[in-house]
């Protein structure tokens, strides 16, 4: 079964606005669970929009979302949350780590209105971050971490909350070739977990990787093109 | 318990963010702290001196009459005393030998009082703290005092009132009826003003009535009304007592104005990564709340705590100088710490919840943005 | 482990609301203590048949509001700068305010 079905997703931005324009449209799509799927194409062409509707996070403006078999479109903001929560794992191109608190904190962040107690809580966090090589620093204020230091903070924080599927966005863009590899790396390793995992880039280090399944080019909002490993 | 751990992880973070901001947020519970201190230093000074006022008074005269001639406070003759133990109901009829010295070498105002006791020690007088301390006069010592033909009279301290009883006794002189009609040349059935008792506590407004119709130049004064003055002490349309519930007010809003215009770009940003991670709009309130919340209460707490140290200990130090005024006798006395929980109470949703809200409101809109607001940036 | 954000902040508030308590226990037992006092002062009050507590000595209207003239509060006005903090504390007795004339 498919983890997730995309059906005929449309999404316009600023609807009835003289600057309507349309990020989506007619997308369809099924990911199907463990394995890398990389969406790529130009700025603009719609990989983020796809990316933040698979992930819950935006509605589309036509079109049906499925999350293993539950239809989710039509849910209340509520449950989207938690929807969301409880599946996705985000990393961001601008990682959107939270100043002034430790590395640690930014790990499980996202866990504390799950009520989970504080001292699990930052058992599991360090024991993330212990996986990602940053044990170390697990107090250290985040302005004080190195770009790549930082990156592994995000990764360990878009794992705190066990999700099945980990979304990046643009993973690599501010990162050289060292970290770039190093993150594919730990991404290798989450994938061989079981993990499902979708990147949207255009950087050739990711979509040429031989890790990568599946690659779906992108261009004005629609999959032109899909290319599977064999 | 998921509930108390979900709420206790929010305060942590909660805590987290005000302490990134620690400087401007220390700077705002102190001046916050200062405001809450001086309301409810006012507030618990002006209740312990009414609710002292009101239980000591219950011992003035149901009924006090005064002749008034060409719209002055003038003096009484027995006359008019018989007239009123004639009215029914009333009980008790007295002249009362009161009036006011001053006393040019130290500048300070008296108040002279006649009683039954002091008859008994004629050539002696009894004085208040605050008269014994402006003219550093002790028991044995003797005061000079004036007369109306320009003679002095000396007269011996045959005691001073304790000084737990300054608030009704600090500017008083106790003096034999003999020496005080000698002192001011006043005739024998002519008194200050009149005292009476009404048997009925019901009848009072019926009894001043007639004592209204029966002597058209005096005026009664009830005890209730008497009581009604000490209640409007330190009422809020008073010069000093506005000038501090303005400023209060004024420093309010400026917090307000300050919290809700000043949801700056980084916590904007930090309510839209909240968003992103996976928190509910509903859920950035709460940790906005208990921000607001921390702030206040602490400040509402330490404010209390402060107020009551400085009003029921340090006996209000601060308004010492208000009190003093111009006066050169002015009693000193501890407050008895009378404090009415209905008035904390209202301190208490005064401060805390609308700082709360003020800090909440500005919050509310950052935190119904989308949660993929954050990925298009 | 280090101490939680906000079990210090609890500890706080918690430490807070027992000194606000003790010093209002402070409060209960202290009127217990001074009702002597109080009534000492009652009776004093009975004795002298005085109508008003000795707060500001600086005027015969703040002195003594409760049998001050009816026309005092608008001749030496207690606003005026002379009885400033005094008459600023002290407003008109409200039967001075209220239409007594027309009773």
């Amino acid at each position: 079964m498919s983890l997730i079905v995309l059906n005929g997703i449309t999404k316009i931005f600023n609807r009835g606005r003289p600057d309507e324009f349309t990020a989506l449209s007619d997308v369809s799509l099924e990911i199907e669970p463990r394995g890398l799927a990389v969406f790529r194409g130009p700025s603009g062409s719609g990989k983020t929009t796809l990316l933040s509707i698979v992930g819950c996070m935006a509605k589309p403006s036509a079109g049906r979302v499925l999350v293993k078999g539950r239809e989710v479109t039509s849910l209340p903001d509520r449950f989207l949350t938690d929807i969301r929560r409880h599946t996705f794992g985000f990393i961001f191109q601008q990682l959107h780590l939270v100043r002034g608190i430790s590395a640690l904190e930014n790990v499980i962040l996202p866990a504390y209105p799950s009520g989970e107690g504080l001292a699990s809580l930052r058992e599991r966090g360090v024991r993330l971050l212990d996986l990602l090589g940053l044990a170390h620093r697990a107090d250290t204020n985040v302005e004080w971490l190195s770009g790549g230091e930082a990156q592994r903070v995000a990764i360990a924080r878009a794992l705190i909350n066990e999700p099945a599927i980990v979304i990046a966005d643009e993973p690599t863009a501010h990162l050289d070739t060292k970290l770039s590899l190093d993150f594919m790396a730990a991404m290798e390793r989450l994938k061989a977990e079981g993990k499902t995992i979708l990147f949207a880039s255009h950087d050739p280090l990711v979509y040429e990787s031989t890790m990568v399944d599946r690659v779906l080019e992108m261009r004005d909002g629609r999959i032109v093109a899909e290319r599977r490993a064999s | 318990m998921n509930w108390i751990d979900k709420q206790r992880n929010i305060v942590d973070f909660a805590l987290s963010s005000l302490l990134r901001r620690w400087r401007k947020n220390l700077a705002l519970l102190c001046v916050y702290t200062f405001v809450v201190f001086i309301v409810a230093s006012v507030v618990f000074f002006a209740e312990a001196l009414k609710r002292d006022a009101c239980l000591v008074l219950e011992g003035a005269p149901d009924v006090v009459v005064q002749r008034l001639i060409a719209g002055r406070h003038d003096l009484i003759s027995s006359g008019h005393m018989e007239k009123l133990a004639r009215i029914t109901g009333v009980s008790d009829v007295k002249g009362r030998l009161w009036a006011y010295y001053f006393e040019p070498s130290v500048g300070a105002n008296y108040t002279m009082v006649v009683t039954e006791e002091a008859a008994g020690r004629p050539g002696t007088v009894a004085i208040g703290a605050g008269v014994s301390r402006t003219l550093l006069a002790g028991q044995g010592d003797l005061i000079a005092f004036r007369g109306h033909d320009g003679a002095y009279v000396s007269l011996e301290v045959a005691r001073v009132f304790p000084s737990s009883s300054e608030l009704v006794s600090a500017d008083l002189v106790e003096i034999s009826e003999e020496d005080f009609r000698a002192l001011f040349g006043l005739p024998e059935g002519i008194y200050t003003d009149l005292t009476l008792r009404v048997r009925n506590p019901k009848e009072t407004v019926v009894v001043a009535d007639k004592i209204r119709r029966l002597l058209p130049d005096t005026r009664p004064i009830l005890r209730e009304e008497i009581l009604r003055t000490y209640e409007a002490l330190f009422d809020w349309r008073g010069g000093i007592v506005l000038a501090i519930f303005a400023g209060a007010a004024l420093a309010f809003i400026i917090f307000a104005w300050d919290k809700a215009t000043s949801l700056t770009l980084e916590e904007r940003r930090e309510i839209g990564i909240l968003k992103a991670v996976g928190w509910e709009t509903s859920e950035v309130i709460v940790m906005k709340s208990w921000e607001g919340i921390v702030i206040s209460l602490t400040a509402f707490l330490l404010g209390l705590v402060l107020a009551y140290v400085h009003v029921f200990f340090t006996s209000g130090t601060l308004f010492e100088p208000v009190l003093k005024g111009w006066a050169v006798l002015y009693p000193r006395f501890q407050p008895v710490p009378f404090i009415d929980p209905y008035q904390v109470a209202t301190l208490f949703f005064l401060t805390v919840v609308p700082y709360t809200v003020a800090t909440v409101i500005p919050s509310w809109g950052a935190a119904t943005i989308d949660p993929d607001t954050i990925m298009r940036q | 482990m280090r101490l939680r954000k906000s079990s210090a902040f609890i500890a706080f508030t918690v430490i807070n609301v027992t000194g606000l308590a003790l010093l209002f226990a402070h409060g209960a037992l202290e009127r217990q203590r001074q009702a002597p006092v109080l009534s000492e002062k009652k009776i004093m009050v009975e004795r002298f048949g005085l109508t008003d507590l000795c707060l500001f000595t600086d005027a015969r209207y703040t002195r003594n509001p409760a049998v001050a003239d009816r026309s005092t509060p608008f001749q030496d006005n207690p606003l005026s700068l002379d009885y400033f903090p005094s008459g600023s504390i002290l407003p008109p007795p409200p039967h001075l305010r209220a239409h007594e004339l027309d009773r």
